[in-house]
């Protein structure tokens, strides 16, 4: 038989006009599960909480039924009090008998008792059924591994190694820089793009802590936060490593419009990378260049903008025309793309150099013209509603960046999603740069385009938010929650009931279930690592086989019952 | 007409023992799971597995063997193949137990058989063939909803409606037998039992529990094979709850169980990214976003 | 006059809040309805909702979070398919799906929970009472 103390606050007083507590003490001590009453002027100082407390080790209660303000105002102390004083979680309840009652049925105090006692009646229910989950602990391995060398990995690397963490990078390329390497200068500095990258890349070949992994293959992943094993093959030799942490930083790559715009047709239809690359070389002479924007972008097949490709061709068509004097420079665009006070400032800077800007349509996409090489390009000019013929001796492609071929395949080996174009996707508004497996994160151009500044700052960012699990000894399962506090539980199976129907599987929004097999059956398992405890289980289980302790059906169904 | 069904019955029914005699012979299987009229002219299921017991094999009456074939593999050695033969809603059935883990595909064979015209307006059955029909002729497909037993029980004043199933579920003696016969029912312990959902002991079963609990839970594996239907002993027509459902699945999610047996049922993913992402919330859904125009 | 009554499954992280918003602010709702705090809207379970009406509840509304709000990688809109199907079967037997409130993100604030509670109230009264489900008169061993 349970045994449930009951605390009735009266909030000094503040709730007796819609309350007849001396009518509720009378009716719960008929209650057989209840061992004693007590109505009080408080429960949130600590004053009160030491009070109950000893009250309750006196009376030998096995549970406690606390009525009194919710959890948003203070009802949270007596609750966390009581747990700090040795008392179980899964044995306080906690009923709102002020917003939820007095207060919100003031002018109808019957009412108002009724509901107060049907309440506490669902709380006395909910707390003889109620039970405590599992947890587990993991210990954690203090490396960590970051999956690409570009800017955002390297930054994240060093500031790892700089907090003292053993890193390894694995890089498909043979040296690290990612796309940096490809590009001579930034935007909006003009800064070289070598010097950005050399002192990081300075870093990786001089700290001892970091160890880099040129032309690496990853071939499986396998485990959980605090301890990943990574089976990979770097410069044709196979490997394993293990680590705490997986940062992913692999990037994006150039789409290639070909068959966009006569691209790969016609001698000088290039695109903005192959500009890099004649600016890597030296100077180049365009006289008459035309740039056209968001070729293969925020169309169709892919509706996005990749952020960059505006501030791309401004850098570029400012330098030649800079470099060419007396040359004149276009930009084709479907709106220029430049936020925030420092690249607007870069367009106008644009707009002042002589730079024209001719905004066209995606319906009227510019015409090039000629026959071995561009002579000059056709364009419905939008704003003024006329088409142009623009002469041109050099036609520049902005195309966006796209996911890596590879980035699902590594998205399944993580159980991490993608998004619907194939960059890797948070899944939480409120958790930057961590994805649904904890312990994985994404930064730079893997989670969304981004220019390098912007990958570094996430890089580093990424870095911060795993050192606070790397330096951790070990991690339990119950505090990876993605709310505020610890977990409410962890999904639990009943094994004898489960019938293996795998529902649970395909509806886990996180991935924890899988299926075991078993001599003659299948049965679910949970992976409490993974479990976030938000119950989507429970609602496809067919027979009841998946359930949260703390949230039981019992428990449910009881308060169900008791609700009026 | 009458002789021409009753030798379309003969060939089918030639060919069905044809392809079982193969499968014997050829041992692509251990047994033949079929019906068997014995002696003294009753028919029951039977596993057929030397060829001289093949004269004994019809066709009808309907009679689902998905749940038998089931037990029957459970309690088979390893490596036990089974071929069963089986009507358009046995197969799908057959399918969806495959999808929940209880049958394993490497040990199961079909036979397919087509439903005749006749049978297919006896079920109701929108679907009376199994994907490969292996014996008889495609019977066109019956729409329920154009049927008026059914439009009685689906359409009208809500109020008259429940009234109606509310007199119809009260003839309910709780024999479990609509549970029992679903091809698809196979939880152990089932939660029909269980006090906390059904009050026990209580006759007629609490309705909107009892009843609406089993049909929601096959809301998207019911394969519309009306065993339920046929099994129960005070003619509640429980075929009819599902129909609905059955619906809304195939022309919102473009799904119906029992036809893929790589497709997962829609009911397990989220609203916003499956079938497609980028979906509105329906209608039904109280936001206040239409209204507050943001 | 119906007095319906109405169960609530609100959401920790949104369809409480306004419930206690609602309260704070002394808003003024019939004492009919009942709220069980629950993680996620995930978590409530259809046969749940059944066993509400079976018990005479005569409305069951399940408040979650807004698109993309959700803080379990949008488990509440896995919730979606199901109580749709439920309507269906509600709708099938007279019972109406109209006793099934669905609301995503729109219950954090007092005002919201207020008018989708009291408008909730207001369409659970016009509806026939659940009576002829509720009274299975006969043999009760």
């Amino acid at each position: 038989m349970a045994n449930i103390t009951v605390f009735l606050c009266r909030c000094f007083g503040e709730i007796d006009n819609a309350i007849d507590f001396d009518l509720l003490r009378k009716e719960l001590s008929k209650d057989t599960s209840v061992s004693s009453v007590s109505i009080v002027d408080s429960l949130c100082l600590e004053a009160d909480i030491e009070k109950a407390a000893s009250q309750i080790k006196e009376t030998k209660a096995d549970r406690v039924l606390i009525a009194a303000c919710p959890t948003l105002s203070r009802g949270n102390l007596p609750v966390d009090g009581l747990i700090k004083e040795g008392i179980e979680r899964h044995k306080i309840d906690l009923v709102d008998i002020r917003e939820g009652c007095a207060w919100i049925h003031g002018n109808d105090p019957e009412g108002a008792v009724k509901k107060a006692k049907d309440l506490i009646n669902m709380g006395l229910a909910a707390l003889q059924h109620k039970e405590a989950s599992k947890d587990m602990r993991v210990s954690v391995h203090p490396d960590a591994l970051i999956i690409g060398a570009g800017p955002a990995g390297l930054a994240a690397a060093t500031s790892l190694a700089k907090t003292g963490f053993k890193v390894n990078i694995l890089e498909r390329a043979s040296a690290p820089g990612g796309m940096l390497r490809l590009i001579s200068q930034l935007y909006p500095t003009g800064e070289d793009a070598a010097d950005k990258l050399n002192p990081y890349i300075d870093e990786v070949e001089n700290n001892h802590l970091i160890t880099f992994y040129p032309q690496s293959k990853i071939s499986s992943i396998e485990g959980c936060i605090g301890n990943f094993t990574v089976q990979f093959s770097s410069q044709g030799e196979d490997n394993s490593i293990q680590s705490g942490i997986i940062i992913i930083a692999t990037g994006a790559k150039i789409f290639f419009p070909t068959g966009l715009y006569r691209y790969g047709e016609i001698r000088n239809v290039i695109t903005q990378m192959e500009i890099e690359r004649q600016f890597l070389k030296g100077s180049f002479d365009a006289k008459k260049p035309v740039f056209i924007q968001c070729a293969g972008a925020r169309d169709k097949e892919r509706p996005y903008c990749s952020t960059i490709c505006c501030p791309a061709s401004l850098k570029n068509a400012m330098r030649l025309a800079g470099e060419n004097p007396g040359s004149e420079v276009f930009i084709l665009h479907r709106g220029i793309m430049t936020p925030g006070n420092v690249l607007e400032k870069y367009y106008r800077d644009a707009l002042s150099m002589g730079i024209q800007f001719i905004c066209f349509e995606e319906e009227k996409p510019p015409m090039i013209m000629g026959n071995d090489r561009v002579e000059h390009v056709e364009v419905y000019d939008a704003v003024n509603g006329i088409t142009r013929k623009i002469e041109t001796d050099l036609v520049v492609l902005s195309t966006p960046l796209v996911p890596n071929d590879d980035s699902v395949r590594l998205a399944q080996m993580l159980g991490i999603e993608v998004d619907r174009y194939g960059f890797f996707s948070e899944s939480y508004p409120m958790h930057p740069l961590e994805t649904k497996m904890d312990g994985v994160f994404i930064c730079g151009s893997a989670r969304w385009p981004v220019a390098s500044d912007q990958a570094i700052l996430q890089g580093r960012a990424a870095a911060m938010k795993a050192v606070s699990y790397l330096r951790q000894r070990e991690i339990a399962a119950s505090t990876l929650s993605r709310v505020p506090g610890p977990k409410s539980g962890h999904a639990r199976v009943v094994p004898d009931s489960c019938t293996g129907c795998g529902n649970c599987v395909a509806a886990c929004p996180f991935e924890a279930c899988h299926l075991e097999k078993l001599e003659d059956r299948h049965i679910s398992k949970v992976d409490m690592m993974r479990c976030k405890a938000c119950g989507n289980c429970v609602s496809v289980c067919p027979n009841g086989s998946m359930q949260i302790p703390e949230h039981n059906y019992r428990m449910v169904g009881e308060m169900i019952k008791r609700a009026f | 007409m009458v002789v021409a069904v009753w030798s379309g019955k003969l060939i089918m029914l030639e060919k069905t023992k044809n392809i079982a005699k193969q499968i014997l012979e050829e041992k692509k299987a251990n047994g033949v799971l079929g019906l068997m009229k014995n002696q003294r002219d009753i028919v029951q299921p039977h596993v057929f597995k030397r060829l001289p017991e093949l004269d004994a094999l019809v066709l009808e009456p309907k009679w689902l063997l998905a749940k038998l074939s089931m037990s029957i593999l459970r309690s088979s050695p390893e490596g036990y193949r089974l071929a069963v033969l089986c009507r358009g809603c046995d197969e799908r059935a057959l399918i969806e137990l495959t999808k929940r883990n209880q049958i394993e595909k490497e040990n199961l064979l079909t036979i397919g058989i087509a439903c005749s015209q006749e049978q297919a307006a006896i079920c109701l059955c929108d679907r009376p063939y199994p994907a490969k029909v292996d014996a008889g002729e495609i019977a066109s497909g019956v729409d329920p909803f154009q049927d008026e037993r059914v439009r009685e029980f689906l359409i009208g004043n809500d109020k008259k409606r429940m009234e109606k199933w509310a007199n119809v579920l009260k003839r309910c003696i709780k024999c479990y037998g609509c549970r029992n016969s679903c091809p698809i029912c196979v939880c152990e312990p089932c939660k029909l039992e269980d006090d906390v959902w059904v009050q026990r002991g209580d006759v007629p079963a609490e309705m909107a529990t009892f009843h609406l609990i089993r049909a929601f839970h096959l809301s998207d594996t019911c394969v519309a094979c009306g065993a339920c239907q046929e099994a129960c002993p005070v003619n509640i027509p429980l075929l009819y709850l599902q129909l609905s459902m059955r619906k809304t699945l195939k022309e919102k999610y473009g799904y119906e169980a029992g036809l893929d047996p790589e497709k997962k049922s829609p009911i397990l993913s989220d609203f916003l990214k499956e079938p497609e992402t980028g979906r509105e919330y329906p209608e039904w859904i109280n936001s206040l976003r239409e209204k507050d125009g943001h | 006059m119906n007095q319906p009554r109405i169960l609530i499954f609100a959401c920790k992280w949104c369809g409480l809040i306004g419930a206690d918003a609602a309260g704070k602010k002394r808003a003024s709702l019939p004492a009919r309805f009942r709220v069980i705090p629950v993680e996620c809207a995930a978590l409530v379970e259809p046969d749940a909702i059944l066993r509400a009406l079976a018990g005479g509840i005569d409305g069951v509304a399940v408040l979650g979070c807004h698109s993309g709000g959700c803080r379990y990688n949008n488990a509440n809109h896995a919730s979606i398919k199901r109580f749709e199907l439920l309507k269906d079967l509600l709708d099938t037997t007279g019972i109406g799906g109209e006793r099934l409130l669905l609301s995503f993100g729109t219950a954090h604030e007092y005002h919201q929970f207020e008018e989708i509670i009291e408008n909730f109230f207001n369409e659970l009264a016009a509806l026939p009472p659940l009576d002829p489900w509720l009274s299975p008169f006969g043999v009760v061993s």
